[in-house]
């Protein structure tokens, strides 16, 4: 800790005015010490002569007064001449020593301050921003300086948290506005049946129907939220497994579902294909594709899992024989809480975060999503995975 | 008084129309935007309950749409009441520049968005809780009763809106098919006899009670009348 130090010796615009104020004077004083020193040398080492010494009392007879003078030794003379005059440098230089110090001290002291500036208005900005209004920005002026990048560098860091931020707040409206609508259901369905005293038979009965409904609605929503928010952080466990059982076993998940409307559930994939990634998080993907697909496909029709290396790695396909997408919609299609229109309303179901979560995976893993369809003609979502194919050897 | 209810979703929208239904409201259901415009430019409605997110056609633009049309058919401005989950300060004000009259928050209580209805199609001049009185007439909606000379009157939920619609609009000449389109819905069949059997009974019950003058008229011609001083 800074113990016993003064209060005024913290700001950087005093330490550097006392640093150069100190390191001119210093520098200024050899040259004048150095200059005095040469100076009075020379004068001790070259006598101006080197005369006969003349020390007599000569009677002057100049109109009959007698004077007495003295004769002083030229050599002592002019020692003493030369003394005098070392003894007025050293002082002026003293003097113009302390001047000069004096000057630097002031002139330091504004030159540090305008130098210091932008510090100090980056101070100011970073004081004034609270993480509700990230839209303030420096933006410093000036030469292409060291000050100037640290501005820009902060301002791209604000630039970056405000996006951060932006994103997250729309998180969270969307993610609030879903779980809202069921909500509303809710509340509006149990008023409508808690103030009725003379309910009709079957009335009470339907309005529970309607608020389970709603119920598993927000319950499969808050899975889905949870699980996407679970994908942003960076638990993943990479390790290799066969595909063939991945898809084998989310075809044994989806079986009733599909039966119980008919549905041929197809599985195409061949031994020796390997996986490389996230077990349980590539199980999710995948449902939720299938629950994807068999929602949207019609009774009686067909739905196919495919598993096949591809030149980038392994592609994971779920092709459905649905509605199919537009161009437009195609685009969207992977948004959080996006559904095609004749998916919503009672009997969408679909949380709206499916194919976001599925994409989430994607990314996690290095790889992608893609959907390929034709309106009317069904659609095929894509998995592809960055993933090394290897022969199992010794196995199976 | 007719209202419109356009709600994507339908657990939602059969609640609020069973809700405003139960509150004397012709209550008409649309799923979409597209297909609430087309209503709308259909039917008198009074009043339109408009969520936001909507497929096809979304919320707002169907108000913004509504509020431009050109309403030379004789069909007055319904007044506007967005629902929407988007509680944000943005959104509300959005809501209402695009010319809804107010703003509800999902979830909400039934008996807010009663109450919102209410004031929404409370008149100038009228009760500030929405009870009317003409004469000897008086109708609380808010409490469901209807009295004529102080002896209350037992109404079907029909009656009731159809002596609320008169008592709106005392001294007026309504024809059977304002009546029609203002009090019932859209499945009401207008083949059938069901406005004039619906004023037939009311103006029974009203005959029984106390022994007054009737105050439901027949306007030769033209269809009935509430007399102002009933």
């Amino acid at each position: 800790m800074t113990l016993g130090v003064p209060a005024w010796s913290r700001s950087a615009r005093v330490r550097l005015t006392v640093l150069y104020s100190t390191l001119l004077f210093a520098l200024a004083a050899l040259v004048v010490g150095g200059l005095y020193l040469g100076l009075s040398l020379s004068l001790r080492d070259e006598p101006l002569s080197q005369g006969a010494a003349i020390r007599a009392t000569v009677p002057v007879n100049d109109g009959g007064d007698q004077v007495e003078r003295t004769f002083v030794e030229a050599a002592a003379f002019e020692r003493q001449v030369n003394e005098h005059t070392l003894r007025n440098l050293r002082r002026f230089s003293i003097g113009a020593l302390l001047g000069l110090f004096g000057i630097s001290l002031a002139l330091g002291w504004v030159i540090a301050g305008r130098v210091l500036a932008p510090i100090a208005r980056i101070t100011t900005v970073a004081q004034e921003i609270q993480a509700s209004q990230l839209s303030r920005r420096i933006g410093l002026r000036g030469p292409d300086d060291e000050l100037r990048r640290l501005a820009d560098t902060f301002d791209s860091m604000l630039e970056r948290l405000d996006e951060a931020f932006a994103s997250q707040r729309r998180f969270v409206a969307d993610a609030s506005h879903e779980l809202r609508t069921p909500l509303a259901i809710i509340q509006t369905n149990l008023e409508l049946a808690l103030s009725e005293t003379e309910t009709p038979d079957g009335s009470r009965d339907e309005a529970a129907v309607v608020i389970d409904r709603a119920l598993r609605r927000m319950t499969r929503l808050t899975d889905d939220l949870l699980a996407l928010a679970r994908l942003e952080s960076p638990e993943m466990v990479h390790e290799p497994f066969p595909a063939r059982e991945l898809v084998e076993e989310s075809r044994a998940e989806f079986a009733s579902v599909a039966a119980a409307r008919a549905i041929e559930l197809d599985a195409i994939a061949p031994e020796r294909l390997e996986l490389d990634g996230d077990r349980e998080a590539l199980r999710r993907a995948l449902a939720n594709l299938l629950d994807n697909a068999l929602r949207h496909t019609p009774t009686g029709s067909k739905v196919t899992i495919s598993v096949q290396a591809a030149a980038a790695g392994i592609l994971l396909e779920v092709t459905d024989e649905g509605p199919g997408l537009d161009a437009a919609e195609q685009e969207k299609v992977f948004e959080r809480f996006w559904r095609a229109d004749g998916a919503r309303g009672r009997n969408g179901g679909g949380s709206g975060l499916g194919l976001a979560i599925v994409k989430r995976i994607a990314e996690a893993h290095g790889g992608s999503v893609s959907i390929s369809s034709n309106p009317g003609e069904g659609a095929t979502f894509a998995l592809e995975l960055p993933v090394r194919q290897m022969p199992l050897r010794g196995t199976g | 008084m007719r209202v419109l209810v356009v709600e994507d979703e339908q657990d939602l929208a059969d609640a609020i129309a069973r809700g405003l239904r139960r509150e004397g409201y012709a209550v008409d259901v649309s799923h979409a935007g597209d297909d609430a415009l087309v209503k709308a430019s259909t039917y008198p409605y009074d009043l339109i309950c408009l969520d936001l997110n909507l497929p096809r056609l979304d919320g707002r633009e169907v108000c913004r749409r509504i509020r431009g049309a050109d309403r030379r058919d004789g069909l007055s401005q319904p007044r506007i009441l967005m629902l929407s989950a988007r509680s944000g300060l943005d959104d509300r004000v959005d809501g209402l520049d695009d010319g809804a009259d107010d703003y509800l928050v999902k979830p909400f209580e039934l008996s807010e968005l009663a109450a919102r209805v209410r004031a929404l199609l409370r008149r100038p001049g009228e009760a500030a809780d929405g009870r009317l009185s003409v004469g000897a007439l008086e109708l609380d909606p808010a409490r469901h009763v209807a009295t004529f000379g102080g002896e209350l009157l037992n109404l079907t939920p029909k009656e009731f809106s159809l002596l609320r619609y008169f008592m709106s609009r005392p001294g007026a000449a309504l024809s059977e098919f304002d009546l029609l389109t203002h009090v019932w819905d859209e499945n009401a069949n207008p083949l059938t006899r069901t406005v004039r059997v619906t004023v037939m009974t009311l103006r029974r019950k009203l005959a029984a009670a106390g022994g007054r003058a009737q105050p439901v008229e027949t306007v030769p011609g033209v269809g009935y009348r509430l007399r102002d001083e009933a």
